[in-house]
């Protein structure tokens, strides 16, 4: 059976049992060649279910709305991480979530109704191919995974902060503060996100250059040592806009600093939401 | 017989244009296509296909001061923003113009809305017909053509080498220098066939199914993003705010969108939209139901943007075939 084929057996299977009220997984975009999330509540419905190498969103994020009630979610490596992260920040109970983990062979550069056979750079960056957890697992389990590299990151390390600075003003200054990097983050889910938030007033409402500064910058280190590096923020970007790129750089610094990286496991306490008097980083000292 | 005009005699009027206003075009932004201020006319993009943001920023911009209050004295005098500069958007389709003509039925409509009604005068509009359509689009089923020349000041269809140049308001007329357009005996190409949609009768259908539980599963996998309404040459929501800005306080709009979480928040924190499934249903509810009840025209022409853009491909083609079919389940 390929992954589809067991994808949609295990989903019938567990909505016939009532395992689970909800599977969430991939369906057939309307441009007849992408994939989009698909909820599914009826085993007749699961024939509907695909999976292959355009299904680069993260369905973890919906679990988010769907708290406390039995849910099968389709999940490649980064989206089990979110889902450890989730669980980690007590806002997913383990027992309510069955993962369907999915041996992941990298998602592909996608545009409306047209594919490519060229890898996302964060899947050609990404070295995880088998979920670090799951109930349920699609394919068969990889070697071990190579260590994370971060060379484009390096990249931009290596230019001159004013060279930084000019290129990220660059890429703000198109910002449209649609916030759907916001809202297809697993990790953002504030009940009042501080972009909103009108005492303390933290950004103003403008869609210009100095408020989308602030706005993309809080934004990254809300999720420094939280990000999983699923890159739906530049997924879903209609500006184009590099937000992986300093999520990774937080990722990169986090993994130095505390040797951690989000969503490993769900025991870990998170480097920022723990405090070790003992601790000492040797920075700012 | 048409008025014709050379690609280069184009390229050198518009150059001309570009020096006593501002000359708005498509051109290329890294990877995006978007309507910007010109620089050079070289980099205007007469490529076929929608730009990813609407033109609807230079009458309706992303953020606006509506007035300033200034202190002196003891005194406060609000000080209203003024449209100084003439604009020029060059290369406008069909279906942006019509977005514009909608957005003038809320905001001219008496008491007009100042900076848009100055946005508006001030600006000529010179529109370039689609001789292919793309496959997101649906202008025919929202009440225009790809060569529809009924929203623009002047009309220009490509055919080889040059274009076809229809004058259509004195405001055109006005723009073009005398002798610059010749007669060529050229006539243009068919308009292109545009997908439908079956939008007849909608905003009926829309009534009907207005409880469905429909609405909370398209919601399902709805982000509730903002996307669809800032793509889209129709959406004009805004929010605003007052703003301390040197010695003076600035009020200013913003783009806002009914997707927004909080957006109908209201004193108190209670938000009649809060859930999914009504906050998803207001958008097309907007658009089909409730602005043709007011207006007379669907609040969307067909351009393809929100399709094309959204994270998780709600697609506003396929709720128009779902809720029609929907209407028909229900009298069943």
């Amino acid at each position: 059976m390929n992954a589809t084929e067991q994808i949609v057996a295990k989903a019938r299977e567990l909505l016939e049992s009532g395992t689970v009220e909800c599977v969430i997984g991939y369906e057939r975009a309307t441009d007849g060649v992408n994939a989009r999330p698909l909820f599914v509540y009826q085993a007749e419905e699961a024939g509907k279910l695909i999976f292959d190498q355009t299904c680069a969103h993260n369905l973890a994020k919906y679990l988010l709305n769907r708290k406390g009630k039995a849910t099968a979610i389709v999940a490649k490596p980064c989206d089990v991480r979110a889902v450890n992260l989730l669980i980690n920040e007590h806002q997913v109970e383990r027992d309510k979530v069955l993962i369907i983990g999915v041996v992941c062979p990298g998602m592909v550069e996608t545009k409306w109704g047209r594919v490519s056979e060229k890898l996302r750079q964060a899947c050609e960056l990404c070295r995880e191919h088998t979920p670090v957890v799951y109930d349920f697992l699609v394919g068969e389990p990889g070697d071990e995974e190579a260590a994370v590299e971060y060379p484009d990151v390096a990249r931009m390390e290596a230019l001159a902060i004013e060279e930084r600075r000019a290129f990220w003003e660059k890429q703000f200054s198109r910002c449209i503060r649609c916030y759907a990097c916001r809202q297809a983050c697993p990790g953002c889910y504030c009940s009042e996100c501080f972009a909103e938030r009108l005492d303390p007033l933290w950004v103003g409402i403008r869609i210009a250059p100095s408020e989308s500064w602030i706005w993309n910058t809080m934004r990254a280190f809300h999720l420094a040592g939280r990000c999983i590096g699923c890159n739906q923020c530049e997924r879903v970007c209609p500006m184009n806009i590099p937000l992986s790129l300093l999520n990774r750089k937080l990722e990169k610094e986090t993994l130095e600093l505390f040797g951690y990286r989000a969503g490993v496991d769900a025991e870990t306490p998170a480097p920022f939401a723990t405090f070790r008097k003992d601790e000492k980083l040797e920075v700012g000292e | 017989m048409s008025d014709y005009i050379s690609r280069a005699d184009l390229l050198s009027w518009l150059e001309k244009v570009s020096q006593s206003r501002d000359l708005v075009a498509p051109v290329k932004i890294e990877d995006l296509t978007l309507f910007q201020k010109v620089e050079r006319v070289e980099d205007i993009v007469f490529d076929p296909g929608n730009t990813d943001l609407s033109p609807k920023e230079f009458f309706f911009p992303k953020s606006e001061v509506l007035f300033y209050v200034d202190r002196s004295d003891g005194r406060v005098e609000l000080v209203p923003a003024e449209v100084e500069q003439e604009t020029v958007i060059f290369g406008i389709r069909p279906c942006d113009a019509k977005g514009i003509a909608v957005l003038d039925l809320p905001y001219l409509e008496e008491p007009a809305d100042a900076l848009y009604r100055q946005h508006r005068e001030k600006t000529t509009l010179v529109g370039l017909s689609c001789v292919s359509a793309c496959p997101e689009c649906f202008c025919t089923s929202m009440g225009t053509t790809p060569d529809d020349a009924s929203n623009v000041d002047i009309m220009l269809t490509e055919v080889e080498e040059g274009f076809i140049v229809q004058v259509v308001t004195e405001k055109g007329k006005a723009l073009l220098p005398e002798g610059l357009l010749s007669s060529k005996e050229v006539s243009p190409p068919a308009a292109p066939s545009v997908a439908s949609v079956p939008s007849e009768g909608i905003a009926e259908k829309m009534h009907q199914v207005f409880d469905s539980p429909y609405w909370d599963r398209l919601a399902d996998r709805c982000l509730h993003c903002n996307v669809c309404s800032y793509v889209c040459p129709t959406c004009y929501c805004f929010d605003v705010r007052d703003l301390r800005s040197g010695g003076r306080v600035e009020r200013v709009r913003s783009w806002e969108s009914c997707q927004s979480p909080g957006f109908t928040k209201i004193a108190g924190g209670y938000d009649p939209r809060a859930a999914k499934g009504p906050r998803l249903r207001q958008r097309f509810a907007h658009k089909l139901l409730y602005f043709v009840e007011k207006f007379g025209v669907t609040h969307c022409v067909g351009c393809g943007r929100c399709v094309r853009s959204c994270p998780v491909n709600i697609d506003i083609r396929e709720v128009i075939q779902d809720v029609q079919g929907l209407g028909v389940k229900s009298e069943a």
